[in-house]
């Protein structure tokens, strides 16, 4: 299983997002992706899980994605995004309820209490999402993107409104689903927490992958440099430029 | 198809789920609507004669109101939180969400009809109770929910959402309108004996247009 | 100036000196009746620009090409223009003939609705930011609201021949000679030239309009603000 980005081309309006970027993810994998604010990291999020159909290149599945059947493609990536996908008025298990049947898994109330104990929510009273707090929403969106047992992880920022304890869950189960050869990309500032458990880094700017490195146990502050450097050069005043 | 059909259903059923949960929308739609009866009666101070005359019209203009606060926030859950994402990545099919909130809309206006029936037969002391009646407001309710669904999932995603949507709307429904008005008019025998068989037609072709197209170009008001 | 500008100012020039002094005056209605050559030319662009808007939004969803997009908005936008010239001119035609300002007649009332749906697309577009949504939509409304045109026109017509009630007047008869048909054929292209040269004048206006816009979006977002 592979995720290929192959010349991948956004722009929005006179706005290159993404700039014939390649990027590719084996599976058991985790690879997490580092750039600044705007740099374009969801934009390419949504572009390999398929909810934006990029200006040109393409996006590869191992096999050519043309030919697979589509709705499974899509069932089979766990993606979370900036908004939690949840319902307010329901509950959590109703949630996930709703979105186990919508995605025709087999799972039954057994397993959606396995998964909400999973994240850490299973002590929860049956309460509206309305009620929950921010890392509580963040909890049952993870257990939401992992309802059909994706291959593929798509995860936009999800240490976002998790506490210590919430972050360590996170990477605790990170790491389950690396182990059973899951191919998983995040994107992230949390530069503490991710580097106990991503095996490789790439750095966006300026729509493309500025640099690639594994990490080899790597400390804090030589990754900061790293990513500074990458950084570093491209930023010109806007007079020289005219 | 089949899963086109469980996908629609199970949407249905989280909608009639959510609303059930708050009743927000339904006890808006009711409370205007009945405050709408209230003001008309004032407004229009007419003889019992001339008040069943208008009754067909009366009854559509006030559903055709209270609809569209159903209508506004029939797709806000799936905006404001992001749904629409998680939908669809999970639907065989984008038309299976146009069509689910079609029919999740069009049950909210015959709840509402089901409640303005009896409430205007009380205040207005005129019944209405009539099967056809009934069945010819649902006909109009299917085609104002199938324009309506289509032109919320816009409207929400712009900057005026509820201002812009009835600008959006009721150019549409004049046919629906019409056609409910006129029938509604033979058929409590108001009006005398005329076919109303032009009409009935009219709102079958107009309800059953609008759906196919929305069908057809539904993706493209949702999906990037 | 484009040659057809030229030509579009020419034709209407031409009609206009035609309609005013080498056609007959009609003999029921009088001379007000001359009005009727560009009212309904006016109708016919109306028409034509709704069609093309509608045409040119399938073209856009089917290519995601935006000069289809600029196309649709300058179309709705002329075709807008000429809908009040025909409701206006009707209504100066309908006062002395029919002594009244409105009638509920099926076009009148077919051609007020296109009227209200084309002012609902300019807001539906000013109401969105994004020009690749903004284009999707306008599309999409041009559409559907092209699709309720006919619909509109048979309920009004239904609603007459079920009521046929005279309002003011009613169906008066107007005597055209050959003479007179040829005007409403010069006039009808002279009109369809200038929605063409106009079409077009606003798509490129528009689409200048939106690459500065652009240009400008992409120096504010470029600027390093010295941090």
């Amino acid at each position: 299983m592979r995720l290929q980005a192959r010349q991948v081309s956004k722009a929005y309006g006179a706005q290159r997002v993404l700039d014939r970027l390649d990027l590719s993810i084996d599976a058991g994998e985790v690879v997490c992706l580092l750039g600044p604010n705007g740099a374009g990291k969801t934009t390419l999020i949504r572009t390999l899980s398929g909810l934006q159909k990029p200006d040109s290149g393409k996006v590869l599945f191992g096999v050519e994605a043309e030919d697979e059947n589509i709705l499974k493609l899509r069932r089979n990536i766990g993606i979370i995004l900036h908004q939690p996908f949840l319902y307010e008025h329901l509950t959590g298990m109703e949630n996930l309820r709703f979105y186990s049947r919508l995605y025709e898994t087999a799972l039954d109330e057994g397993d959606l209490h396995r998964l909400m104990s999973r994240v850490g929510l299973g002590k929860t009273r049956p309460i509206p999402v309305r009620a929950f707090s921010r890392g509580m929403k963040q909890r049952l969106t993870i257990a939401r993107a992992l309802l059909c047992d994706p291959q593929i992880l798509l995860f936009d920022e999800p240490y976002t409104g998790l506490d210590q304890q919430g972050c360590g869950m996170l990477n605790q189960l990170i790491q389950e689903e690396s182990a059973r050869n899951k191919l998983i990309l995040l994107t992230t500032h949390e530069l503490s927490f991710i580097r106990q458990i991503a095996t490789r880094f790439a750095i966006l700017h300026h729509g493309r992958i500025a640099a690639e490195f594994p990490n080899a146990g790597v400390s804090l502050d030589a990754l900061q440099e790293q990513y500074s450097t990458a950084l570093g050069a491209e930023k010109k005043p806007l007079m020289e430029r005219l | 198809m089949k899963a086109w059909l469980h996908s629609v259903r199970v949407l249905v059923w989280k909608d009639l789920l959510q609303e059930w949960r708050s009743r927000d929308i339904l006890t808006s739609m009711l409370a205007f609507a009945v405050l709408s009866l209230f003001i008309f009666n004032y407004a229009l101070e007419l003889s019992p004669i001339n008040r069943s005359e208008i009754a067909p019209g009366i009854v559509w203009v006030v559903m055709v109101f209270a609809g569209t606060l159903g209508l506004n926030r029939s797709f806000t859950a799936e905006q404001d939180q992001g749904c629409f994402e998680g939908l669809i990545m999970a639907v065989p099919d984008l038309s299976a969400i146009y069509f689910a909130k079609l029919l999740t809309n069009l049950l909210m206006m015959v709840f509402l009809a089901v409640l303005v029936i009896p409430i205007y037969s009380i205040l207005y002391n005129q019944s209405l109770f009539n099967w056809a009646f009934f069945g010819v407001l649902a006909l109009g309710a299917w085609g104002y929910s199938a324009a309506g669904t289509l032109i919320s999932s816009m409207t929400v995603q712009t900057r005026m959402r509820d201002l812009l949507l009835p600008v959006l709307l009721f150019p549409l429904l004049l046919p629906v309108n019409m056609a409910v008005v006129k029938s509604c008019g033979v058929l409590l025998g108001s009006v005398a004996g005329q076919d109303i068989n032009g009409w009935l037609n009219l709102l079958l072709v107009y309800d059953a247009v609008v759906t196919m197209l929305s069908i057809m170009v539904f993706e493209y008001v949702i999906q990037e | 100036m484009s040659y057809l500008s030229i030509l579009a100012f020419a034709l209407v020039l031409f009609a206009f000196v035609r309609v005013l002094f080498f056609t007959p005056v009609e003999q029921t209605m009088g001379l007000v009746q001359k009005v009727f050559y560009f009212h309904m030319s006016a109708a016919w662009v109306g028409m034509l620009a709704f069609l093309a808007a509608a045409a040119f939004g399938i073209l856009y969803l089917s290519r995601k090409d935006l000069k289809w997009d600029t196309l649709t908005a300058a179309s709705v936008e002329v075709g807008l223009l000429f809908t009040i010239i025909c409701i206006l001119s009707g209504m100066i035609w309908a006062r002395p003939i029919w002594n009244t300002w409105w009638t509920w007649d099926p076009r009148l009332t077919t051609v007020t609705i296109m009227a209200f749906t084309y002012i609902a697309f300019i807001l539906l577009r000013r109401g969105v930011d994004n020009p690749a949504r903004r284009a999707r939509f306008s599309a999409v409304y041009a559409i559907i609201g092209f699709i309720s045109v006919p619909l509109t026109f048979f309920s009004a017509r239904l609603l007459r021949t079920i009521h046929p009630v005279v309002f003011g007047g009613g169906e008066t008869e107007m005597n055209l000679n050959a003479q007179m048909v040829a005007t409403l054929f010069i006039s009808l292209a002279a009109f369809t030239v200038l929605y063409i040269a106009l079409l077009l004048q606003r798509a490129r206006l528009m689409a200048q309009q939106e690459e500065l816009n652009q240009q400008m979006a992409a120096v504010d977002s470029d600027y390093d603000w010295g941090e």
